[in-house]
Formats: C-alpha cells, structure tokens, sequence
C-alpha cells in the first residue's frame, strides 16, 4: 500500500512544474559549481606547491649551513593543503589564515638570534577585494539553501493541498491506516526531490573527475559518500518540516506562508545572527594583558641569563645558559600566543555550538568537516603544526646526540655538531586529514540532525493522526 | 469606486494570517540584527577612537621629521549607516600611513586591531539585507492570487460586471498591497531608528534621515518591482497552484541564486600580466632612482666616503644614533618603494661642517623621492584600476540584472558606503598627503635639519595641516544612488503596462 502511495505521489510530482523547475536550477547550480572549482583548483594548487617548495629550498639551504642553521631558522613556514573537496564547502576559508610561521627567531641584537617559534597569523578578511561580497557558490550553498527551499515547495500542499481538494477525504475513506499515507507521502516527496538532486551531483562529479585538474583519490569519494548521505538527511528534516506545518495547516497558502518564514529564520538568517549575539557573550579579550606577561617573563628570563648571553666566551657554561636562556624564551612565547590562540578558538568554538541549533548551520558544519576545509580543518591543521613541530625538534636533538664530538648545547652554533646533514633526512611536514577522526568529531553534529529529522516526523506523524478532514 | 475597491483589497490583505506573520519575523530580524550591528558599530567606532589617539601621541613622540611613517595615519571612521547597508564599510581596511613615498590608496590601509578576528567567519547581516530577502518574498506571496485567486474563485467575473474599468481594478491591487507591504518595512525601520537612538555612540544628523528616506524609497521600489512580478505570473497563469511555485522560483533564482551564480560563472578575475608588467616598470623606475641616488653620493666628495659602504642608509654623523630603511615590497598591490635615513640627537661638532651639505643632499633625495612617487604613480593608478576596480565594477553591473543587486547597490549608495563613497574618503587622503608636502616644501622642511636631527629645534607637528574628512552631501549619495533608482523604476513602469496589457485583454 505504501508504494501504491508513494508511486502516486512521484507520478503527480514528476509532471508536474515544480519538477522541471527543480531539475533546470540544480543542474544550473551544480554546473556552475563545477566549472568554477575546475577554474579554481588548479590555481589554488598551484600557489600551494609553489609556496611549499619555496619553503623547501629555504628550508634546504639551512641544512646546507649546519645543523645549527635549522635549529636556530627552524621549519620555516607550513602551509595548509587545500582540500580536493573545496567544492563542497568552501567552509570559511577565504577567512582563514593559510600557513603558520615555525621560524622567525627573535633577533635581540645584530649578532644575537634566539631560536624559532611556531607563530599563528591572525584571521583576516581579504582587503584588498573591493568587489561584491557573495556566498561561494559551493555544494553547501546549495543543499543548505536551494535543496531545503526546493524540499518546502515539494511538501507544503502534501496534505492541506489535499484537504483543498477534497480528496484527503475521498482516501481515508478507504482503510488506509493514516500512518502509510504519511509514509508514502513522505517517501514520494524524497525521491521525486532526490532524482534531480542526484542527478546534478552525478553530473558535477562527472564532469570533476573526468577532468585531469582535480584528483579524487579513494577517500575523497567515500568523504563524497557521506556528504550526499547528509544532504539526503537534511533534506528529509526539510520534507518532514514541511509535512508537519502542511498538516496542521488548514490552506495550502498559509502553509507555505508559515514554511517560507521558518525558512529564511533558520537557513538565512540564524547561522550568522545567532552567532555574532552568541560571540558577544564571551568575554572581551585585548591584548594588552598578553604583552604584558610577555614582557615580563622576558624580563625574569633577562635577569636569570644576562651573565651568559652576552658573554663572548665559548665555555660549556656560557653555552648552556645561553642555550637555555634562547630555549625557553622561545617556548615561552609559544606558550603565550598558543594560549591566546585557545582564548580566540575558544569564543569561536562557544558561537559555533550556540549556532548548532539552526540545522542549516549544524549541516554546514558536516559538509565543512567532511570537505576538509572551515573551522574545524583549521584546528586540525593547527594540531598537525604541533606535531611536527614536537618532531622537528625531536630531529635536532636526536642528530645532535648521534655525534658523539658535539656538546649537545641546542641553539648556539658552537655547541652543536659540525657534521654535514641531508636535507633528505630532515621531516617533511604533512598535513594529513584522517576520516575516522573526522567522522569521530562530528558524531553529535550527526546525532543531532538525526535527532531534529526524527523529531520533525513524529510530529508530523502525530500532527497527521489528529487531522480532522 | 476605486476607493471602495481600495478598502476591500486592504482589509483581504490586512486581516490576513500571512500578514501578521511577516510583519512580526521582519521585526523580529531587524531588531536582532540592528542589535548586533549596533555593538558591531560600537567596537569599530571604539577601535578608531583609540587608535586616532594613539598615532596622535606617537606622532608627537617623534623629534625628527623624516620617521614619521606609521605615525601620521589617517584613519576612517566608521559609517553608522553601515547598520542599514555595510556595503564595503568593514571590508576595506581603515587606517593608512600617509607618506612621501607611497600614494596612498584603498589597498595600502590595514585595519584597526580587533580581538578576535577569527569572529569574521560570521558574516554579518545588515539591514537592507532582511528587506530584501523578506519584503520581496512578501511582496510575492501577497501578490501570487492577486488576479489568479480571483479567477479561480469566479469572483474577478463578478467584479468586472461593474462598470469599472480594468485598470481600475489593477490599480486598487497594487496600491492596496503596497500600502501594506508600507507596514513592516516602516515599523521595522523605525524601530531599528529608536534603538539606534538608545545609543549614545551614534549621532544621526538631518542628512542621514534624509539618506534613510533615501532608503525606504528604494525599498518601495523594490518591493513594488517584486509585487509587480508576482502580479504578472498572476495573470499570466490560470491556477494559483501555478502562480505560486512560479512566483517561488523565481524569487529563489533572483533573490538566492542568480547573485551568487553569476559571479561563479563569469571569471572577472584579470590577466595577471598587466599586473607583473606594471610592477616591473614601477620596480625599475625605483631602481632608477637609487642608482642616481648612490652615483650622486659615491662622488659627492664630502658625503660619499662617509656613507656606509655607498650605500646611503645614513651617514657617519659624530652623535648619529641610528639608521633606517623603510621599505614595502607587494607585487599584488604594485606598492614598491624604500627610504632611508638616520637620526642624530645632538651632531658632534666635527661633523657639523657636513650639516648643510646634508641637508641639501636630503632635499636632492626627497624632492626625487616625491618625483619618482609621481612617476609611479602613473602607471600604479590605472593597473590598480585595471586589476581591482574594473573586476569589481564588472561585478556589480552583472549583479544589477537582478532587482536584488540593484537593490543592494542602491542602498549602498545611499548609506555611503559603496565603493565610491570609500574612494572619497582615499582621495580625500591622498589631497592631504599633497597638502603635508607642499607644507613641508613651503616650511623647506625636507631640506631643515629637524628633518635628521634634534639639536636645533625639534619637529613641531601640530603646525602640520590636520587631517579631516567630511562624508560626502546627500546630494551627491543621491547622485550615486540615481541610476539604480531609475532602473527599478523604468522595470516598475515597464512590468505594469505589461500587466495592463495582460489583464485587460485576457479573458475571464
């Protein structure tokens, strides 16, 4: 009985203008979608294994010099991958920043340089565009806006449309249970809004992964998997949202009155209003506190070490203190900026969750995750810096301690071995994404849409029972 | 009888649900948003408050004339009528070092320090932003039925057995549901206006109510354009079944789609060779200069064996203190130039023979400076035009198919805060550059010895020429804004003969 409903129902919807309509724009979006990531790609790669490799040569010449050199310029900058699946989300990318700085010892004379730190560049908005400001046309654009309108306009008249008609009446009067009507409407609805939605995606993946521009490897597709199975997901929150106002709704134009309201509330403009009224809440931060105990641990570490740093002489003691003295500036300012760092992540983080509530935001967050890019990306990126940085200096040590000769004083040109390193040997940075970790991190996103999609169609469900016709 | 026609469609229009629950969501979202944007505006106008004083301070800290980059900065305030369109207003940067050697452009300014700048993923929604998405979607749903509801329910026959003129019953429609469509957009803006009052960091004068009138007429445009396409597909279709998906879709491609596919399909991004090749020759126009620069000292017979290696950072001066090099290097925004000079607190005597060498040394050297600047300038200005503003323009126009983007580019131009009230502001600082320089050359400043040192007499800045920066008239945001105006109103007057003809000769 359902699919003799649910057969109906997609014959109704496949004639029917709405239909053609839906196919003609998403096949639009999705084409355009493609053709700019072809466009784009290439060049965004291109920038990418340009700046990487100017980083290498550096990074080369150092260990040219010695094994001092590296450990004093340190990895020199890191640089963030961009993700094959920019096409899927964007994310807030253009925002983020795109490389972090392991290198610019601070320099406290013309002949004294500490030793390297990992710096994290501040957000910032592109300047230098003076163009108009639009939302990248990603395939979060347009499963979070188009796919959620088109899933309304398929479901608004689902039952009040009926109940016009008169022929709500002419079915319960045959013993259907209401339950499998609702099914089958619902049904309907997804497969007749699925067949252009999946046709779009095959086309644009057609057309992205024939080209020789971008490369998918196997995990990108099943990252691809999981992006169509949220779409579907949140495409079924939309049918089952516009199934409830539909049947508490006595006329189909209230209905969808009410359903485009709620629309622009949650899709347009909660994500980014809830957000700056969440951020507020935070505490305010400056940065005045934060120079100030920078100054001042530099000042305790001056007066522990003055004797020793500006001392010409070339004794293991001399060496040590200034050794030390170089180390822990350095890891003191790490220290500092990482905190600050958590302090700014933190009152982000704190406006991302509040923003959860909308599920146009939870379903950017997955795509986000799941293409490898936004917010999320970032601190992972962020995370990998880390560990690499932690091997790097591993590194050091560790060729410092095979050469039986050095003193094994860090930092200071006399203190560490002579011998000749290959740039070979030194650790690449990679900055690799996991899917499990991913998929880990977005569990209570998940969970939660799931949890709104089963809470739409149980009341839907109910609101359907308690219909009078 | 019009009147009676009028009153009948008003109270439809009126005593509806829809209606009540537009007005209240179009409140609701200017409310939150004018609160947001209001704290928005308050911390930008904060961050420049702060940092007008702090370069002033650090201006007058300064005892020599010639380090005084990064010290003398204009700054931009912010627009409070950024709150009803933001336009460009956060976008571009808001602080700009005014100098001899640069030309002081929109891609020269950096920002005032904000606490967490990471807080931009959030975009932020103004205003003129909720309008248009929901006003037009309103404008929509009123008109959708207009004539279709009417012909399906018979009742367009039974009003057309009075003799009433066709055009009669249009017009009794389309004022009635503007009168309407009045409602939320006035009691929405007057609320965000009373907020904004409530506030004691914004000021609006006469002329900003004047641009908010500016405003709300282009709402009615917009929103009459909007109806007026609801009404078309109304009478166009049979069923209102019909009229209604149509009217949805197309607000869907005009309003959400169309502005961000256009601007993914067309690549206005420009060749990057004219880029490269401007820079070059701006590049090579410096490298000139220095060469002249340093033939000048290596056989200056007083100066040349004193200047470190021939290199002219600085001089050996007995009680020089130190040398410096100011230098900017972007190729992506075409600014290359570099400056160097030193600081002496008291001259020794055995140097002081050298003083009026130096000293006309210094006037050869930023004298070519200011020249070479001009030169470069030349060729800097229209690459940057060709690189940045044609892109951007390009943009804009292929936006303004839509009434959306027309919308937004009008408004913006009301509230001053679309590119060209911006550029107003970079002009107005690159006329008080040349009104430093010329002081500076009347003062014979570039060639005294308080351009170097600090024995005789130290720099008096409060003599220099202030900065100031007036936004620009209501008239000329009235100028701006014009074309768009027009545009909406030629499509309004375009879409109701349409409708006119439609209607009055279709069949009931």
């Amino acid at each position: 009985m359902i699919w003799h409903i649910t057969r109906r129902e997609l014959y109704d919807n496949l004639n029917s203008l709405r239909f053609a309509l839906t196919t003609m724009l998403l096949l639009a979006l999705m084409l355009t979608n493609a053709i700019g990531h072809l466009r784009e790609h290439p060049k965004r790669m291109q920038k990418y294994n340009d700046a990487v490799s100017e980083s290498m040569t550096r990074m080369a010449s150092h260990t040219d010099d010695s094994l001092y050199k590296l450990a004093q310029e340190g990895p020199g900058k890191l640089y963030k991958k961009p993700s094959s699946l920019y096409f899927c989300a964007a994310g807030g990318d253009p925002v983020l920043p795109d490389t972090i700085e392991g290198g610019s010892p601070f320099g406290y004379s013309e002949h004294l340089r500490g030793v390297w730190k990992l710096k994290y560049p501040d957000a910032n908005i592109n300047m230098k565009r003076v163009g108009p400001d639009v939302t990248k046309l990603d395939w979060a654009f347009v499963i979070g806006y188009v796919l959620s309108l088109i899933a309304l306009l398929f479901t608004f008249d689902a039952i009040s449309g009926e109940r016009e008609r008169g022929t709500l009446r002419l079915m319960f009067a045959n013993s259907v249970p209401r339950h499998i009507v609702l099914i089958g409407k619902f049904l309907g609805a997804l497969i007749s809004v699925s067949i252009p939605f999946t046709l779009a995606v095959l086309i644009n993946l057609l057309l992205i992964s024939t080209s020789n521009a971008v490369h998918l490897n196997t995990e990108a597709w099943g990252r691809l998997g999981i992006i169509f199975l949220i779409a579907l997901l949140y495409m079924c929150l939309f049918l089952a949202l516009g199934l409830l106002v539909s049947a508490r709704a006595q006329r189909s134009a209230v209905s969808l009155v009410i359903l485009l309201l709620i629309w622009i509330t949650v899709v347009v403009f909660m994500p980014s209003t809830l957000a700056s009224i969440a951020s507020e809440f935070s505490p305010p931060m400056s940065s005045e506190p934060f120079w100030k105990r920078r100054n001042q641990i530099q000042e305790e570490l001056w007066q522990k070490y003055s004797r020793w740093v500006w001392s010409g002489k070339v004794d293991k003691e001399t060496l040590t203190g200034k050794s030390e003295f170089f180390i822990q500036d350095a890891e003191a300012e790490e220290r500092l900026n990482q905190e600050r760092l958590t302090e700014k992540v933190a009152q982000v983080q704190h406006a991302r969750a509040i923003t959860r509530i909308s599920p146009a935001t939870l379903l950017q967050h997955l795509l986000e995750s799941f293409a490898g890019t936004g917010f999320e990306r970032h601190l992972q990126f962020v995370e990998n810096t880390h560990r690499y940085a932690r091997q790097f200096r591993e590194f050091v040590a560790d060729t410092d301690r095979s050469d039986p000769e050095s003193l094994h004083i860090i930092g200071v040109r006399e203190g560490m071995t002579k011998k000749k390193i290959l740039p070979e040997a030194v650790p690449k940075f990679e900055d690799t994404l996991s899917l499990s970790k991913d998929f880990n991190t977005r569990a209570t996103e998940l969970l939660l849409l799931v949890l709104f999609v089963m809470v739409l169609l149980s009341g839907s469900y109910l609101a359907f029972v308690r219909v009078e016709v | 009888m019009l009147l009676t026609l009028i009153r009948r469609e008003l109270l439809d229009n009126l005593m509806t649900f829809r209606f009540a629950a537009a007005v209240f969501i179009t409140l609701l979202l200017v409310v939150a948003n004018t609160v947001v944007l209001l704290k928005d505006y308050e911390q930008r106008l904060t961050a420049y408050n702060t940092a007008t004083q702090e370069s002033y301070q650090r201006l007058r800290e300064e005892k020599t004339y010639s380090y005084y980059i990064g010290k003398l900065v204009a700054h931009r305030p912010p627009n409070p009528l950024s709150i009803f369109n933001l336009g460009l207003d956060k976008q571009v940067g808001n602080k700009i070092n005014v100098y001899h050697g640069f030309v002081p452009t929109i891609w020269d300014a950096e920002k005032h320090r904000s606490d967490n700048p990471f807080l931009n993923l959030f975009t932020s929604i103004d205003i003129a932003l909720v309008f248009q998405g929901i006003l037009s979607l309103l404008a929509l749903i009123f008109a959708y039925d207009a004539l279709a509801g009417e012909r399906e329910r018979g009742t367009l026959r039974l009003v057309l057995t009075h003799p009433i003129r066709r055009g009669y019953i249009l017009f009794a429609k389309y004022i009635s549901a503007m009168l309407c469509l009045l409602v939320p957009l006035l009691i929405s803006l007057l609320l965000s206006i009373v907020l904004l009052t409530t506030s004691t960091t914004i000021f609006l004068s006469t002329n900003d109510f004047l641009r908010l009138g500016g405003i709300v007429l282009t709402s009615l445009l917009y929103v009459s354009l909007f109806y007026l396409i609801g009404m078309w597909i109304s009478a166009m279709t049979r069923r209102t079944s019909t009229a209604l998906m149509l009217c949805m879709f197309v607000w869907g491609f005009l309003v959400l789609v169309y502005p961000n596919l256009i601007l993914t399909a067309v690549e206005i991004t420009p060749q990057p060779d004219t880029q490269a090749s401007a820079y070059n020759q701006i590049k090579q126009m410096w490298e000139e200069f220095d060469r002249e620069n340093k033939q000048l000292l290596r056989n200056d017979p007083v100066l040349g064996p004193l200047s470190r290696d021939g290199e002219g950072w600085g001089f050996y001066v007995e009680g020089g203190e130190y040398t410096f090099g100011m230098s900017e290097d972007k190729p992506s925004i075409l600014l290359y130039f570099f400056q160097t000079g030193f600081y002496a607190g008291k001259i020794g005597a055995e140097s002081e023979p050298q003083v009026p060498r130096l000293q006309n040394y210094y006037r050869f050297y930023n004298r070519e400076t200011v020249n070479t600047v001009q030169r470069t300038w030349l060729v800097r200005e229209p690459a940057l035009e060709a690189i940045y503003i044609h892109p951007a323009n390009l943009g804009r126009t292929l936006l303004k198919f839509s009434p959306a983007g027309l919308y937004d580019a009008a408004t913006e131009a009301w509230a001053g805060t679309n590119l060209e009230d911006i550029q107003d502001f970079f002009n107005a600082v690159q006329r008080y550059r040349r009104a430093v320089l010329d002081y500076f050359d009347d003062e014979k400043i570039f060639e005294s010895r308080q351009w170097f040192a600090a024995d005789h007499g130290t720099a008096d800045w409060d003599a220099l020429p202030q900065f100031s920066f007036q936004r620009s008239g209501v008239d000329v945001n009235a100028k701006r804004a014009l074309p768009d105006l027009f545009l909406l109103l030629m499509t309004n007057l375009i879409l109701f003969t349409v409708i006119f003809l439609i209607f009055v000769r279709s069949e009931v």
